[in-house]
C-alpha cells in the first residue's frame, strides 16, 4: 500500500482517449476560462468573420468576464460610424492609459526635489535608453489629451447628447475635462526648468486672487509664498497620484452611464423628445465582438504608431529650458497653451473679477448647463440659439488666447523686444540653434545685412534688420550691432546691441555659445 | 473590414522598424545629448561668471594684479595647483568646492589679501548648486586651450604672473616713494580694476573727465584746487599726493555731496608702488 496517492485525472483521460485528444480538449477548456465562455473554435469564427451562432455564444465573456462585463455587448450601427462619435470619448480614454504608461516608466528616473529634478530629466534625455522618446510621448500624449478630451465635449454639446436622460454623464465629463487640465498642468511643473516654473506660477497667480483667503489658497497650492521643494512635492503627488485616482474613478462613472444609458444616435435617428438608444433592433446591432473589438484594436495601433513617428521621424521634441530660477522671470513667458484663454482674461482688468469669478461662473455654468437647457429637441434646426451661443464662445475662446500670447499687450520696451526675437527667453531662438561654425567673430550690423560673411549671419542680420524696422518709428535711426568673439575653445560670446538716436543710446545683451549645445534638439 | 487589417499590420510593422533603428542609434543619440548639456552648463557658466566673477578673476580668467589669482593658469589644469594643495580629489571637484565654500584662509603657498566668499547657497552664497556645477564647467573649459595647445585663447601673461602674491604699496601717502609712472599703463589699470565704472559718470562717484563733470574740470586740475579748499581735512601738499591719498585712504576726505564708505579701501593692500604711480600719472593728465 502506498502512503499517498496523487490523484491526476488527466492521466486517467490520457488512458482512456488517448494523449492528443486529451490535450486537445484541455487546450479548449483553458481558453474557455481565460475568456470567460469562448471555446477555441468560437475564437477562430471571430477571427474569421463568421456570422454568430443563434443563440450568439459571443455575449457570454460580457455576463461572466470582469474586463468585458465593462463593455456593451453590442453598439447601435448608427454609432460605429465616424460621426456622430469621432471616437473622441474612446480616445481620451486610450491617452489616459498611454500617459499612464508612459508616465510610470518616467517615474523610475525621477526625483520630486528641486536639487535633483532639472538633472533626472537630463538624465533620462540622455542617459536612459528610450528615455528621451517616453519623455516625448508622454508630453505628446498629454497635449493630445487635452485636445481630444475639448473636443470631445464639444461634440457632445454640437450633437445635443448632453440632453435627457444624460446630464450626469456630461456633469461627470466636466470633472474629467477639469481633470485633464489640472493633470497637465501640474505635469508641467515636474521638469523644473524656467519654462515650467513660470508657466505655473502664472497659472497659479489666480490662487492668489481668491477672495478673503487668497493667501491661504497660495499657501497650500505652492507650499509656500513661491514654488519650491513644497510646491514640486505637491504638484508631483497630485500628478501622479491624486489626479489620476479621481480621474480613474470618475472615468468609471462616466464610462458606466455610458453604457446605461448607450451611445446617443445621431440626432436625425430619433423621433423629437425620445431616447431610443437602448433599444436597438436586431438588425442593427453591431457586436463587440469581433466589430467593436477590432476597431479598437485598430486604431491603438494607428495612434501608437502616429505618437512614435511623430517623435522619432517627425523630430518632434518636449522642450527643456534653462534650470529654474525663481529670481529670473523669462521676457515673454505664457501659462500652458489650454489655460492662456485665462491668461487673456487677466489683461482684461481685475485680477479677482477676471481670474477667479469670471472662470468660476463659466466652469459652474458648463456643470449645470443640461439641466438648464431643457428643450426636448437634439435636431440641430431646433437648437439655433444653443448652438450659435457655442460658435460664439468657441471664437471668443479663440480670441482670448491670442490675447493670452505675448503677441497682445506686452508692456516691455522695443529695444529688449528686438534682442529678445534673436536671442529669447522661452525658447532657442535664431542665434543659438545657428550652426557653431558660420558664427564667425566679428562685428556685424544690421543695414548692412547682406554683406555678412556666412548664410547663417546673413539670417540672423536680417532678422535683427527686420526687428529694428519694425518699431523704427519708436527708436530713431537704430541700427543693430552683433559682435561675435572667440571666447574659450567651443564657446563663443554674442553681443547683442541695438543703438540709436545717433549713439546715445544702447541696449546690450550678451549669450553664450557653446559648439555642442544643440539647442532646440 | 481587410483593409484596416493590411493598414494596422503595416502601421505595427512601421512603428516596429522605426523603433528598431531608434535603438541602434540611441547609444550614439545619448553620447550626443550628454554632450549638449554640458555645451549649454558651460553657456550658462559664462553668464554666470560674467556677473559674478570678473571683477575679481578678470572677464578671461587672467586674474588682476593683486586683487584675485589667475583661473585659466595652466597649473590648475596639469595637475600642479591640486598636488601643492595636497587635493586627492578630482579637479571638478576641486573647482567645484572651492567656488562653493570659497577660500576662508589664504590657500597654500600664496599670500593673496583679500579672500574668496562662499557662492553656494549651501554655504550662504547666492549660487544653487547647478549654477556653481555651471561655473565650474566654464572654469573648466579653459583647460581645452592647453590640451589642444591654442595659445590665442591662453592668456598667458596674467595666468603665469598673478598666483604671486604681491608688494603692497601701503596706506601711507608719503612712503614708500613712487617710480615714475607710465599713464599708459594707468589708464589700462583704471578699466581693468573698475575704476570707471564709477567715475566716467557723476552720479557715484566724481567723474575724472572735464566734459563730464559740472565744474568743467578734470580729475587733475580739480586735485591741484582741493588741497587749498577751506573745506579739505586731508594731509596732501600735492595734487599727486590728494590723488594717492584719495585712493589709499579713500575716507580721508570725501567731496562734499558724496557717502564716505562707498569706494573701496582696500586698493593699500591690492596696488603695487608701481601700479600707484601709474594710475597717478595718468589721473594728473586729465586737465
Amino acid at each position: 500500500m502506498s502512503l499517498f496517492r496523487i490523484h491526476a485525472p488527466i492521466l486517467d483521460d490520457i488512458r482512456s482517449d488517448g494523449l492528443m485528444p486529451t490535450l486537445i480538449a484541455k487546450t479548449d477548456e483553458v481558453v474557455t476560462r481565460l475568456t470567460a465562455g469562448l471555446n477555441v473554435e468560437e475564437i477562430r469564427s471571430v477571427l474569421r468573420g463568421d456570422p454568430p451562432k443563434r443563440p450568439n455564444p459571443r455575449v457570454k465573456p460580457h455576463a461572466d468576464g470582469f474586463w468585458m462585463h465593462m463593455r456593451p455587448t453590442y453598439f447601435h450601427e448608427k454609432v460605429m460610424t465616424l460621426y456622430p462619435t469621432f471616437r473622441l470619448g474612446w480616445l481620451s480614454v486610450y491617452f489616459l492609459v498611454f500617459e499612464t504608461i508612459t508616465g510610470l516608466v518616467l517615474m523610475l528616473w525621477y526625483t520630486p526635489s528641486p536639487l535633483r529634478a532639472f538633472e533626472d530629466m537630463q538624465n533620462i534625455m540622455s542617459n536612459v535608453p528610450l528615455g528621451l522618446m517616453m519623455r516625448d510621448l508622454h508630453r505628446l500624449g498629454a497635449e493630445f489629451m487635452v485636445m481630444v478630451v475639448l473636443l470631445h465635449m464639444l461634440r457632445t454639446f454640437i450633437t445635443g447628447s448632453y440632453k435627457k436622460p444624460r446630464q450626469f454623464t456630461w456633469f461627470t465629463g466636466g470633472v474629467l475635462l477639469l481633470l485633464t487640465l489640472f493633470l497637465s498642468f501640474s505635469g508641467y511643473l515636474l521638469p523644473w526648468d524656467q519654462l515650467s516654473l513660470w508657466a505655473v506660477t502664472i497659472g497659479a497667480s489666480m490662487a492668489e486672487a481668491t477672495p478673503v483667503i487668497g493667501r491661504e489658497v497660495n499657501l497650500l497650492v505652492r507650499g509656500g509664498p513661491d514654488f519650491g521643494a513644497n510646491g514640486l512635492l505637491r504638484f508631483y503627488l497630485l500628478h501622479v497620484f491624486a489626479l489620476p485616482l479621481i480621474a480613474f474613478i470618475f472615468l468609471g462613472v462616466h464610462y458606466y452611464k455610458v453604457i446605461i444609458h448607450g451611445h446617443s444616435l445621431p440626432p436625425k435617428e430619433e423621433e423629437i423628445g425620445e431616447d431610443t438608444a437602448r433599444k436597438v433592433p436586431m438588425e442593427k446591432r453591431s457586436y463587440f465582438l469581433p466589430d467593436v473589438l477590432t476597431k479598437e484594436v485598430y486604431w491603438i495601433v494607428i495612434w501608437t504608431a502616429l505618437l512614435i513617428l511623430m517623435v522619432t521621424v517627425g523630430n518632434w521634441h518636449a522642450p527643456l529650458e534653462p534650470h529654474a530660477d525663481s529670481q529670473v522671470t523669462p521676457l515673454h513667458t505664457t501659462a500652458p497653451w489650454y489655460f492662456l484663454w485665462l491668461q487673456g482674461m487677466l489683461k482684461l482688468g481685475d485680477k479677482v473679477f477676471w481670474g477667479v469669478i469670471a472662470p468660476g461662473i463659466l466652469v459652474n455654468f458648463v456643470f449645470v448647463m443640461p439641466y438648464l437647457e431643457v428643450g426636448p429637441s437634439r435636431r440641430y434646426i431646433h437648437r439655433r440659439v444653443g448652438l450659435s451661443v457655442c460658435a460664439i464662445s468657441v471664437i471668443a475662446f479663440s480670441i482670448l488666447t491670442y490675447m493670452g500670447t505675448p503677441y497682445h499687450a506686452v508692456s516691455s520696451s522695443p529695444d529688449q523686444e528686438i534682442v529678445a526675437a534673436l536671442v529669447p527667453q522661452t525658447h532657442p531662438g535664431p542665434v543659438r540653434t545657428a550652426s557653431f561654425d558660420e558664427l564667425l567673430p566679428g562685428e556685424y550690423s544690421s543695414d548692412k545685412w547682406n554683406s555678412a560673411p556666412t548664410e547663417n549671419l546673413r539670417e540672423i542680420m536680417e532678422t535683427f534688420d527686420y526687428e529694428i524696422n519694425k518699431y523704427g518709428s519708436e527708436l530713431p535711426g537704430a541700427v543693430g550691432i552683433m559682435n561675435i568673439v572667440d571666447w574659450q575653445v567651443g564657446l563663443k560670446k554674442v553681443t547683442l546691441s541695438v543703438v540709436w538716436n545717433n549713439g546715445e543710446e544702447t541696449f546690450t545683451q550678451n549669450v553664450y555659445v557653446h559648439e555642442d549645445s544643440k539647442h532646440g534638439h | 473590414m481587410t483593409w484596416r487589417t493590411v493598414v494596422g499590420t503595416l502601421a505595427t510593422f512601421v512603428t516596429t522598424v522605426v523603433i528598431a533603428f531608434w535603438l541602434i542609434n540611441e547609444p550614439a543619440r545619448m553620447k550626443e545629448a550628454e554632450e549638449g548639456f554640458a555645451g549649454r552648463s558651460m553657456e550658462a557658466g559664462a553668464a554666470i561668471y560674467e556677473n559674478n566673477c570678473t571683477r575679481c578673476h578678470g572677464p578671461a580668467g587672467g586674474g588682476l594684479v593683486g586683487l584675485a589669482p589667475a583661473i585659466n593658469n595652466p597649473a590648475l589644469f596639469d595637475g600642479t595647483r591640486l598636488a601643492e594643495v595636497g587635493w586627492a580629489g578630482s579637479l571638478h571637484d576641486f573647482v567645484y568646492s572651492t567656488i562653493s565654500g570659497g577660500r576662508p584662509l589664504a590657500s597654500s603657498g600664496t599670500t593673496w589679501p583679500q579672500r574668496m566668499p562662499t557662492w553656494s547657497t549651501e554655504y550662504g552664497g547666492p549660487l544653487r548648486h547647478d549654477q556653481v556645477r555651471d561655473v565650474t564647467a566654464f572654469v573648466l573649459n579653459w583647460g581645452r586651450a592647453y590640451e589642444e595647445g591654442i595659445t590665442a585663447l591662453q592668456n598667458p601673461e596674467t595666468a603665469t604672473t598673478s598666483m604671486e602674491p604681491i608688494d603692497a604699496v601701503g596706506i601711507d601717502i608719503n612712503t614708500p616713494e613712487l617710480p615714475p609712472g607710465n599713464p599708459d599703463d594707468g589708464e589700462a589699470l583704471t578699466v581693468s580694476l573698475g575704476c570707471t565704472a564709477c567715475h566716467i559718470q557723476t552720479e557715484v562717484g566724481p567723474a575724472w573727465l572735464a566734459e563730464n563733470h559740472p565744474d568743467g574740470t578734470g580729475i587733475g586740475t580739480r586735485a591741484g584746487e582741493r588741497i587749498v579748499a577751506a573745506d579739505y581735512t586731508g594731509a596732501a601738499t600735492t595734487a599727486e599726493q590728494y590723488l594717492r591719498e584719495s585712493i589709499v585712504r579713500t575716507n580721508e576726505y570725501v567731496v562734499e555731496g558724496y557717502e564716505p564708505g562707498i569706494m573701496v579701501a582696500t586698493y593699500g593692500e591690492t596696488l603695487t608702488a608701481q601700479n600707484l604711480s601709474d594710475i597717478i600719472s595718468y589721473l594728473i593728465t586729465l586737465k
